[in-house]
C-alpha cells in the first residue's frame, strides 16, 4: 500500500495482495457444493503429484514399436522416400468431443519424436491432418524438431498436408495415394474410418505404428499389423518416449531392484508368518557373535 | 502463459465470481478468435497453394482443380446474394447429395478392408490378432439366427459374453482412458512436458 512518500515495504505488498485475494474470495461463491469442490481439488492434487514427474517410470517396453523408428528412417534415407505421420481425424478446433481432440494434443509429442528422428536422418516428413489448428501446431512441432537437431536447412522438405474436412476424407486419401513412405505413424483419434485409414497406410508404408484412445476402434489397431497403442496407452506414450537406450536400461534396473526388494519382503513375511524365522531375533542377531 | 490460463479457467470452474468469469470469457473468446483466424488462414493458404499448382502445372493439377471447384461451389452456394449462409438449401444439398454419399461409399469398403486385415493378420500369425479373430468368430456363432432351445442358449450366451467379459474389458479400458486423459489434460494445463532428448 502506498503511503504517499515512500515505496511500500514487502510486508505492505503482501498485505495488499492478501487483502485483494480476500476481497475477491469474499465477493465469490462456490459453483458446486463443498464436497464436490473438495473432490475436484483433491483430484487436482493427485494429478499434481503425477504431473510433477511426467516421465513414466515403470514402463520399459517398446511403446508401439517406436523404437524401430531409427531403422525405418535409415531405410527411408537410403531409399530416398519419406515418412508419414497422421494426427488422426479429430483435430483441435473441429466440432468433435474433447476426448478426441485431446488425443490430437497427445499426438504432438509423438510427432516431435518422429520429426527429430527424421530430421537427423534427412528424411522428409509428411504430416496428415484435417484441421487447420492441428496443422499449425504440427508445423511448430516440425520447426522445433529441426531447431533442436540443428537441421533447419531441411525443414522445407517436410510438409503439412490438409486432407480435407471429414473423417472419411483422410481414409480416402491414404487409400488412394501413390506415395510409398518408409514408415507411417498414426497418432490421434480414429473413429469409423480407422480400418480404412490404417489399411491405406499399411498397404503403402514399410512399417506402421498406430495409437488411438478410441476404445471401440481397438480391433482396427490390432488388425493393422503394426505396433499398436490402444486405449490408455495412447495417452501414456508421450511419457514413455525415450531417445536414449541408457534411460530404458536404468528404468529396467531400478524396476528389478524394486522387484527384488518386494520379493524379499514377501518371502520374509511368509517365513515369519509360518514361524520359520523370528524377525526380531534375526535383526537383533545381526552383528552379534 | 498456458499455466496461468489453465489455473484461471479452473478457478472459474470452481468459483462464481463476476470478475473472474469476465477474464475467463476474454481468454476463451481469444482462443476462439485465434482458431477462426487460423482456419481462415489455412483455407486461404490451401486455395493459393492449389491455384499455384494449377497455374504452374505442378503436382496434381486435376486434384487442384477439384479442390478449387469444390471450394467455389460451396462459397457461391452460401454467399450468393440472398443466401442463408451455411443453412442455405443449396449448401445443404451439396452436403446431403454429394458429401454424405461419397463418405458412405468409402465406409462401404469397411467390410472388405476388415476382412482383408483379418486375413493378413492371421497370415502373419499375430498373436493378438489371432485371439481377436477367434473371439469374433465365437461371437458370430453365438449370434447366429437359430431357433429353438439351441438358439435360445446361444442367444443367452451371446448376451452373457457381451455383458460380462467384453463389457468388463471395455469398461476397464474406458476407466484407464479417463484417468490418463485427465493426467494428460492436467499436464497440458500446467505446461508440464517431457523431452526425450
Amino acid at each position: 500500500m502506498l503511503t504517499g512518500e515512500r515505496v511500500p515495504s514487502q510486508a505492505e505488498l503482501i498485505a495488499g495482495v492478501v487483502r485483494f485475494v480476500g476481497e475477491i474470495l469474499g465477493a465469490s461463491s462456490l459453483r458446486f457444493e463443498v464436497g464436490p469442490t473438495l473432490v475436484i481439488l483433491g483430484i487436482m492434487l493427485v494429478f499434481l503429484q503425477l504431473v510433477a514427474r511426467p516421465v513414466s517410470r515403470w514402463v520399459t517396453s517398446d511403446a508401439g514399436g517406436l523404437a524401430g523408428l531409427g531403422r525405418a528412417m535409415a531405410l527411408a534415407a537410403e531409399a530416398g522416400t519419406d515418412a508419414v505421420v497422421s494426427l488422426g481425424t479429430a483435430g483441435v478446433a473441429r466440432s468433435t468431443d474433447a476426448h478426441s481432440r485431446l488425443q490430437t494434443l497427445a499426438a504432438l509429442p509423438v510427432l516431435g519424436h518422429v520429426a527429430r528422428a527424421a530430421a537427423r536422418s534427412g528424411v522428409p516428413l509428411r504430416v496428415l491432418t484435417n484441421d487447420p489448428l492441428a496443422g499449425v501446431a504440427a508445423a511448430a512441432t516440425l520447426d522445433s524438431a529441426h531447431a533442436i537437431t540443428s537441421t533447419l536447412e531441411r525443414v522445407g522438405r517436410s510438409r503439412i498436408v490438409m486432407v480435407g474436412e471429414g473423417r472419411q476424407a483422410a481414409g480416402g486419401l491414404v487409400m488412394t495415394t501413390r506415395a510409398r513412405p518408409a514408415a507411417a505413424v498414426v497418432a490421434g483419434s480414429l473413429r469409423e474410418e480407422a480400418t480404412l485409414h490404417l489399411e491405406g497406410l499399411r498397404g503403402s508404408a514399410g512399417s506402421l505404428a498406430a495409437a488411438s484412445a478410441e476404445v471401440a476402434q481397438a480391433p482396427a489397431l490390432l488388425l493393422s499389423g503394426g505396433g499398436a497403442l490402444i486405449g490408455p496407452e495412447a495417452y501414456q506414450v508421450p511419457a514413455d518416449l525415450r531417445a536414449e537406450v541408457t534411460e530404458r536400461t536404468m528404468v529396467m534396473a531400478a524396476n528389478r531392484l524394486i522387484f527384488i526388494a518386494v520379493a524379499v519382503l514377501a518371502i520374509g513375511s511368509a517365513l515369519a508368518l509360518a514361524g520359520v524365522i523370528a524377525p526380531q531375533d534375526l535383526l537383533l542377531g545381526i552383528g552379534r557373535e | 502463459m498456458v499455466a496461468v490460463v489453465g489455473v484461471l479457467l479452473l478457478a472459474d470452474l470452481l468459483l462464481v465470481n463476476a470478475s473472474l468469469a469476465e477474464i475467463a470469457g476474454v481468454a476463451i473468446d481469444a482462443a476462439i478468435l485465434v482458431a477462426a483466424g487460423a482456419a481462415l488462414a489455412a483455407v486461404a493458404s490451401l486455395a493459393l497453394r492449389r491455384a499455384g499448382d494449377l497455374v504452374r502445372r505442378r503436382g496434381d493439377p486435376i486434384g487442384a482443380a477439384v479442390v478449387l471447384g469444390g471450394m467455389a461451389a460451396v462459397l457461391i452456394a452460401g454467399l450468393r446474394p440472398g443466401a442463408n449462409g451455411s443453412s442455405d438449401p443449396a449448401v445443404g444439398w451439396l452436403v446431403s447429395a454429394l458429401l454424405i454419399p461419397m463418405g458412405a461409399t468409402l465406409f462401404a469398403l469397411l467390410f472388405v478392408t476388415t476382412l482383408a486385415a483379418s486375413r493378413r493378420s492371421l497370415a502373419t500369425r499375430s498373436r493378438e490378432a489371432t485371439v481377436l479373430v477367434t473371439a469374433a468368430v465365437v461371437v458370430l456363432v453365438l449370434l447366429l439366427p437359430i431357433g429353438g432351445g439351441v438358439g435360445a442358449w446361444l442367444s443367452g450366451a451371446a448376451g452373457w459374453a457381451l455383458d460380462v467379459p467384453i463389457g468388463a474389458v471395455f469398461r476397464g479400458m474406458l476407466v484407464g482412458v479417463a484417468i490418463l486423459a485427465a493426467v494428460l489434460a492436467a499436464r497440458t494445463v500446467f505446461g508440464v512436458g517431457t523431452t526425450d532428448e
